[in-house]
């Protein structure tokens, strides 16, 4: 018996209905494994003692990055509570949308009934622009390289801009965009400071052997995945929950259409 | 060109690339408090001439479209005429309201940042369609090809790391090892190729990078 094959938009129509539709609609609650690295992760942001700062910094593409979103947000509620305070450092000219996106989405603002202030618990700084010499420049004179934050008040006028003055007053780095081994290079390798990416699954299976080059010292999460578990170790369902629901089906449905795909090529040559 | 401005294009070119690359290497090697202030003045520089780029970009293709506009001889010229006003509205809309306002967030979010995520997810529709297609196992190759990408995608899915928490473990071999291995030879090899022709240019043998070969 030959199994007839099936044309493209069959497959899309199949893909969109079951791995996009029906779980955007009824999340399906998928299960998911804790990772270790996660926990370490969590227990180092759970744990920055009240008043330190932590930089929320890097560059990408926002649609590429918002897979990050999903673990950084859960991160910005965890330091939020314990008032830790926040600077976001973006080297990319659209992280500044991106990194604003973050403080909204997670509703640390006053604005939205959390408890973070702008200029007193948080900075945002314009676009740095240079790339790995943008960010140099920044972590060994931090007023000489961004005398102004985003609206352009100067730094001095805010609460936090005067105590900041290089890389030795950041105690943690997050980067929730896509160019972490920048941030590894000069943050971490060069100056010490503990740095987190919440990877997009790309990125992780390119820069992960740098958790292996700094032990202890470097730390990423893998994709949605890593997102998904970072929400639930806060007690939420997000961005990394819905990923994980349709990727439960996208897998369970590509392995299917490869094995039709195959099954369609035996009947075929067999008939032939 | 004038062979005088060819020399003084070349030499001043390399010269620059010199100065610039020795104050770099310097601070990595030497605590010499003197060579480091070279490298942040050198550094802050950089930063600037980055920022100043941006409007050259901005300039060069607003000229590159308006004379297509004018021309009108390219098929794509409404497509330009289309990107010039978009380009301009945002730029106007950034100054008017400031660009971390909650309007300009809005309109950002709503329009460039949803259609790049639409655009991304359609890729799923046809990387799965062409997975059935092609990952179809006729010879060793294909059925390497077939193999690895199916085992990636199954190793990290839920329905086999909760049964079988190991298999996030292979995943992440399979990763490291031949994935990151193959990667790393390219960026390797890409690395080694930037050393030669960071050589080339301060020796002088790529003339075609410092734009000396114009008045030849």
């Amino acid at each position: 018996m030959k199994i007839p094959d099936l044309k493209s938009q069959y497959v899309w129509v199949t893909v969109a209905l079951l791995a996009y539709i029906i779980p955007g609609v009824m999340p399906l609650g998928t299960g998911f494994p804790m990772s270790d690295t996660t926990m370490e992760i969590y227990d180092i942001v759970k744990n920055l003692p009240e008043g330190s700062i932590c930089a929320i910094g890097g560059s990408g593409v926002f649609a590429f990055d918002l897979e990050s979103s999903a673990g950084t947000i859960p991160a910005l509620k965890i330091m939020a509570e314990n008032g830790v305070r926040i600077i976001n450092v973006p080297l990319g000219t659209e992280a500044v949308q991106y990194e604003k996106f973050l403080i909204d989405a997670s509703r640390i603002e006053k604005k939205y009934g959390g408890t973070h202030e702008y200029g007193t618990d948080w900075i945002q700084f314009p676009y740095i622009p240079g790339g790995s010499s943008g960010l140099v420049a920044f972590l060994d004179d931090i007023h000489a390289a961004c005398p102004v934050d985003v609206y352009g008040t100067p730094l001095d006028e805010l609460p936090l801009g005067q105590e900041l003055t290089n890389w030795e007053d950041i105690d943690l780095w997050i980067c929730p965009h896509w160019g972490f081994p920048t941030i590894v290079q000069y943050v971490t390798g060069e100056r010490g400071i503990i740095s987190i990416s919440f990877a997009q699954s790309g990125a992780y299976s390119t820069y992960s052997p740098y958790m292996m080059s700094y032990p202890g010292q470097v730390y990423m999460t893998n994709g949605f995945l890593g997102g998904a578990q970072m929400e639930r170790l806060v007690g939420m369902k997000g961005l990394g929950h819905a990923a994980i629901d349709a990727y439960q089906v996208l897998s369970i449905l590509f392995v299917v259409f490869v094995a039709l795909g195959n099954a369609t090529a035996f009947t075929t040559e067999e008939e032939e | 060109m004038g062979a005088t401005l060819t020399y003084i294009r070349l030499n001043l070119s390399r010269l620059l690339i010199i100065i610039g690359a020795l104050a770099a290497l310097g601070t990595w090697y030497l605590s010499v408090p003197m060579v480091d202030s070279v490298f942040k003045e050198l550094n802050a520089w950089q930063v600037n001439i980055s920022s100043f780029t941006l409007f050259t970009g901005l300039i060069t293709i607003s000229m590159r479209y308006l004379r297509a506009i004018q021309k009108r001889d390219s098929d794509v010229w409404y497509f330009e005429a289309y990107a010039l006003v978009l380009i301009y509205v945002w730029i106007i809309l950034g100054f008017a309201v400031g660009m971390y306002s909650d309007l300009y967030q809005t309109a950002y979010l709503s329009t460039k940042i949803t259609l790049h995520i639409a655009i991304l997810g359609q890729i799923i529709f046809f990387y799965t369609s062409g997975a059935y297609r092609t990952f179809r196992i006729r010879t060793l190759r294909t059925a390497a090809l077939a193999i690895s990408a199916v085992l990636i995608v199954a190793l990290n899915a839920p329905w086999v790391q909760n049964p079988f928490p190991a298999a996030s473990n292979l995943a992440m071999w399979l990763l490291n090892n031949p994935q990151m291995a193959a990667s790393r030879t390219v960026v390797i090899t890409g690395g080694i190729g930037s050393i030669v022709l960071g050589l080339r240019v301060i020796l002088g043998l790529e003339k075609g990078a410092q734009r000396i070969t114009e008045g030849e």
